[in-house]
């Protein structure tokens, strides 16, 4: 550096490659575009191999964190003891009623013979990294597709949902969390049973994309995972529904930043399954279980004119058509 | 292979370097205050001090690294590196000559031409507006981040690629 600023060695003379790297850099974006997973291997490859030095380095930093945050709790035990006391009475009276209430839902299945929802098994991974960047935010986990993990799966800590699997490695995989732009979340709004989008736009609380133009949300309602698309399990607890400035967004139950273990369900529901011939209801009541027999086409000889055939050589007629001539 | 032709290779490193220490998924402040863009800083510092060791090529290269790291859309990076690039190729002259604080802000300009390139690149990707506060937060860690940054650029243009290198 001389007086300041920095001395120009020689200029450069590569404008033709320039023009070259950036058409080959826009032609990237296309393809990126066209093919999303186009640097997922690699992504997965690295993320993969730093995965020890990850879980090593990370330790320090929640150890970091945990402190941090203990000395500004300090200033508020008092105040959060008496909040907590409160809290705490409040939701025994609550258990109380969720037990009864679990009872009898029991009951009234049995009674109606209902189907009992599938069982959801799950993995529990350790949270070793977080990265938020402008347009993408995510957490690693320290477990991949050797123990079972794949790509949509569920992520839920102690509280709620907090994303999905985007990305499984052998070792590790990324979390696409509930406030990022590319999350989309089937859910279903309570009371009522309204059905949702949630949708993701980088902000802490997701935007809620009604299916139907007459709902009419409030404030406190309960957001829950609906199920549609059958990837991930319904009921999950995501947040609650608040108003900010006119619009409606969703408070999510789940902090990402403070999750440290949490849980990778695998959840597929079963295709549905014909019910056997014995409970067909033509079979219980005695009749002979129908059978689909392709339809003989014969030739018969040309008759004369005066004699025309009454049953029909041409392939039989819908129920509709048939419908429409009794008519 | 001579020390001297391997000393083109260290800006290409650096760069490489940077976008690993910049993109490892690990924050003081639980993601509250994001991670620079500190592959921006060889590039810049190369591309005014010595743009034949800094070539568009490696820029590319190191925009590839940035996007798999990043893990956005591909190509987001890469094409807003080589934009700025092309840009700070072109008005050499007038960044170089910046002294103190001017540099800083030239810099600072070079990193608000790659934000920008990356927002409206998002913005088309997923036709809708990115919110905006991520990236201003991005493009101001990544200019506090240039002073620590180019003293160690600095550093390392002074120790290995001139000994190794002889100026022209």
């Amino acid at each position: 550096m001389a007086n300041g600023t920095w001395k120009i060695a020689r200029r450069s003379n590569a404008q033709l490659p320039l023009v070259i790297v950036m058409a080959l850099a826009v032609v990237l974006v296309l393809l990126g575009k066209a093919q999303p997973g186009l640097f997922d291997r690699a992504r997965m490859s690295l993320t993969d191999g730093m995965q020890p030095v990850l879980s090593v380095a990370h330790a320090p930093l929640v150890q970091f964190d945990r402190w941090i945050g203990s000395v500004d709790e300090l200033f508020s035990v008092y105040q959060e003891n008496l909040r907590l006391k409160d809290e705490n009475a409040r939701l025994r009276q609550w258990r109380n009623v969720a037990v009864v209430m679990q009872d009898r839902v029991k009951r009234y299945q049995s009674l109606l013979h209902a189907v009992p929802d599938p069982g959801v098994n799950s993995v529990l991974a350790r949270v070793i990294g977080r990265a938020s960047r402008p347009f993408l935010e995510t957490m690693i986990l320290d477990a991949g597709s050797s123990h079972n993990i794949k790509a949509g799966q569920a992520v839920v800590d102690a509280r709620g949902m907090i994303g999905r699997i985007y990305l499984a490695g052998s070792r590790t995989s990324w979390v696409i969390l509930l406030t990022d732009l590319n999350s989309r979340i089937p859910v279903s709004i309570s009371p009522g049973n309204r059905q949702a989008i949630m949708v993701g736009d980088n902000t802490a609380m997701p935007t809620l994309d009604t299916l139907s133009q007459i709902v009419t949300l409030r404030a406190g309602d309960q957001i829950v995972s609906s199920g549609d698309g059958g990837l991930l399990p319904p009921g999950l607890p995501i947040g609650t529904v608040v108003e900010q400035g006119g619009k409606y967004r969703v408070a999510l139950l789940a902090d990402a930043a403070s999750s440290e273990d949490v849980e990778v369900l695998a959840f597929r529901k079963p295709p549905e399954q014909l019910p056997a011939s014995l409970q067909l209801p033509a079979v219980a009541a005695g009749l002979p279980p129908a059978t689909a027999t392709p339809p003989v086409f014969t030739i018969a000889p040309e008759p004369p004119a005066a004699a025309k055939p009454a049953i029909p050589t041409s392939p039989p007629a819908s129920p509709a058509d048939q419908a429409d001539e009794d008519r | 292979m001579s020390w001297r032709s391997l000393s083109v290779l260290v800006p290409f490193l650096c760069g490489l370097f940077a976008v690993l220490i910049s993109n490892l998924p690990l924050s003081l402040t639980n993601g509250l205050i994001p991670a620079p863009l500190l592959a921006l800083v060889p590039i810049y510092f190369w591309c005014l001090v010595r743009p034949d060791l800094m070539t568009p090529a490696a820029v590319f290269g190191i925009g590839i690294l940035q996007d798999v790291m990043a893990g956005g859309p591909p190509g987001v990076w890469t094409l807003s590196f080589v934009i700025t690039y092309a840009v700070i190729d072109r008005q050499r002259d007038a960044f170089a000559g910046l002294p103190g604080l001017g540099a800083v802000l030239g810099f600072a300009t070079a990193a608000l031409i790659t934000c920008a390139c990356a927002y409206f690149i998002i913005a088309l990707y997923y036709w809708q507006i990115p919110l905006i506060s991520p990236i201003v937060a991005e493009l101001a860690m990544t200019a506090v981040f240039y002073v620590p940054g180019a003293y160690a650029v600095g550093l390392i243009h002074r120790r290995m690629v001139g000994p190794l290198r002889s100026e022209p």
